[in-house]
């Protein structure tokens, strides 16, 4: 089980936490891929089938699940971009600033697509 | 002495290849991906009704985004996952495997996806 | 704030071969004691069985490596009051096989260190007839942070790649990659890439850039990592559209 350190967190800095993150939220985008495409699925089943699938996942009781993926996908898109730079070799000596920097915006636009969410599905 | 070269294989070029698509295609899909949750939840309350989503798959353009954006997906989502195998010892001594492995589920995933697609 | 004098318990983890255990040790510190000294006491004073690695007391030997905290460091410029804690917990560093105690295997650490060689590599070596290699001091920059690593092992064991694959490389060994490709008086980078290109070498890192964070000398080994990541492959699609 020596996965299990990638996701170490006592004694290490917030860009390790950042890598462990990273990899936490890709393995979970990958099963959300793989459901995903149950959406799609359902589509070729005819409008009854498709839209009692919408029904039951686009509530207010998933909208919890909702919004932690829209965190989830939110932060390896951002974090993704910051690796891209520093993996690329540039800008490293910004690295500190650039990562607080980049789990301000992630939290920003967090923050508004959850919003919306919210207003969509609980029909505000 | 200091002077024997080590042979590269040609294949293992695939590795930086490997790299520099799985960072190509992350950056294709921030943008992508931020299309796409836009179109169904940011535009309009009724982006998700069956009628708005059998328009987008109707329309040729929108068609081809979605394949573009199914293919950056597949890769990426792969790609990483094969990376995080080959970090482990397993990964250290079943490479073989574990390219067969992901490539064909890879491009199941992505036929299938392709299929539906077309039908739809 | 730092007392004047101060018991702190050092809570050490043990391995006699077969078994680990914890032991506490009260350690009557002194403004000024280091970690090192800390451990010196309590190999004189209660438990001569205690075995860790030490040497030169100053920052220079790499030998005293262990993980104080949490935290990968050197145990001879860690001062313990400064540390403001009244128990201080000391393990061998991660991702190295425990000897005994606070002692761990370095072996495998020096053999990647060598994998990378890491020295000099000329077309012409004759030393019969010696020359000077002019370097002029842009030159020296570009590698010469790189240049200060103790060997000590600190950036290994926080390194989540080493955690988990044991082939791979580690930032010690690249950064030293790194030092001689970017040294302008070395011509034998090619050398060295087909050991970084491997699946063990560069491939593995994804920037968790801890190494550059516990790294007593601020070497910034992520830094060179990355940048040998970008020579690594420009070299192997240079050699790849060669052969085709």
């Amino acid at each position: 089980m020596s996965w299990l350190k990638w996701f170490e967190f006592r004694g290490k800095s917030i860009f390790h936490l950042s890598y462990s993150f990273h990899r936490l939220t890709g393995l979970v985008l990958v099963l959300y891929l793989l459901m995903h495409l149950s959406y799609l699925t359902s589509l070729t089943f005819g409008r009854e089938v498709y839209e009692a699938f919408i029904a039951t996942t686009v509530t207010p009781t998933f909208l919890i699940f909702d919004i932690l993926l829209v965190l989830v996908g939110v932060f390896h898109g951002v974090n993704g971009l910051r690796l891209v730079l520093h993996e690329f070799g540039l800008a490293y000596d910004a690295r500190r600033p650039i990562l607080y920097l980049s789990y301000i915006i992630a939290f920003i636009l967090w923050l508004y697509a959850s919003y919306k969410l919210y207003v969509f599905v609980m029909g505000v | 002495m200091a002077f024997e070269k080590e042979e590269l294989h040609t294949r293992q070029v695939l590795e930086p290849l490997g790299w520099i698509f799985q960072l190509l295609t992350g950056i294709l899909l921030a943008i992508l991906v931020t299309f796409h949750f836009f179109e169904t939840h940011l535009i309009s309350h009724e982006g998700l009704s069956f009628e708005n989503v059998m328009l987008r798959l109707a329309d040729p353009v929108h068609k081809a985004v979605y394949v573009l954006l199914l293919a950056a997906v597949s890769f990426h989502a792969f790609n990483g996952l094969r990376a995080i195998l080959l970090d482990t010892s397993f990964g250290f001594s079943n490479k073989n495997a574990i390219h067969i492995v992901v490539i064909s589920i890879c491009i199941a995933l992505f036929g299938y996806g392709i299929t539906l697609l077309l039908v739809v | 704030m730092v007392k004047e004098g101060k018991d702190v318990i050092f809570r050490i983890k043990r391995f006699d071969g077969e078994k680990s255990y914890w032991s506490d040790f009260v350690v009557p510190a002194q403004k000024g004691m280091t970690v090192l000294e800390g451990l010196f006491y309590i190999k004189a004073t209660y438990d001569g069985s205690l075995s860790f690695r030490a040497s030169c007391r100053m920052g220079i030997c790499g030998s005293c490596a262990v993980k104080i905290n949490d935290r990968p460091r050197l145990a001879c410029e860690t001062q313990i009051l400064q540390l403001n804690s009244s128990k201080i917990k000391i393990e061998p560093l991660d991702n190295f096989k425990v000897l005994k105690d606070l002692v761990t295997e370095f072996e495998g650490f020096f053999a990647k260190h060598e994998a990378v060689k890491p020295y000099l590599i000329r077309k012409d070596e004759s030393y019969a007839e010696p020359v000077e290699l002019i370097q002029k001091p842009e030159e020296l920059q570009v590698y010469y942070d790189f240049s200060f690593c103790i060997k000590c092992g600190a950036c290994f064991s926080v390194c989540p790649a080493a955690a988990t694959r044991e082939d791979y490389l580690g930032p010690a060994a690249m950064a030293a990659a790194y030092r001689f490709n970017a040294d302008s008086r070395d011509e034998g980078r090619y050398f060295r890439l087909a050991t970084i290109c491997s699946d063990g070498g560069v491939w593995r890192c994804h920037f968790a850039a801890e190494c550059s964070e516990v790294c007593p000398k601020n070497i910034e080994p992520a830094k060179a990592i990355q940048k040998l990541r970008f020579q690594s492959a420009v070299y192997m699609i240079n050699r790849a559209f060669k052969r085709w």
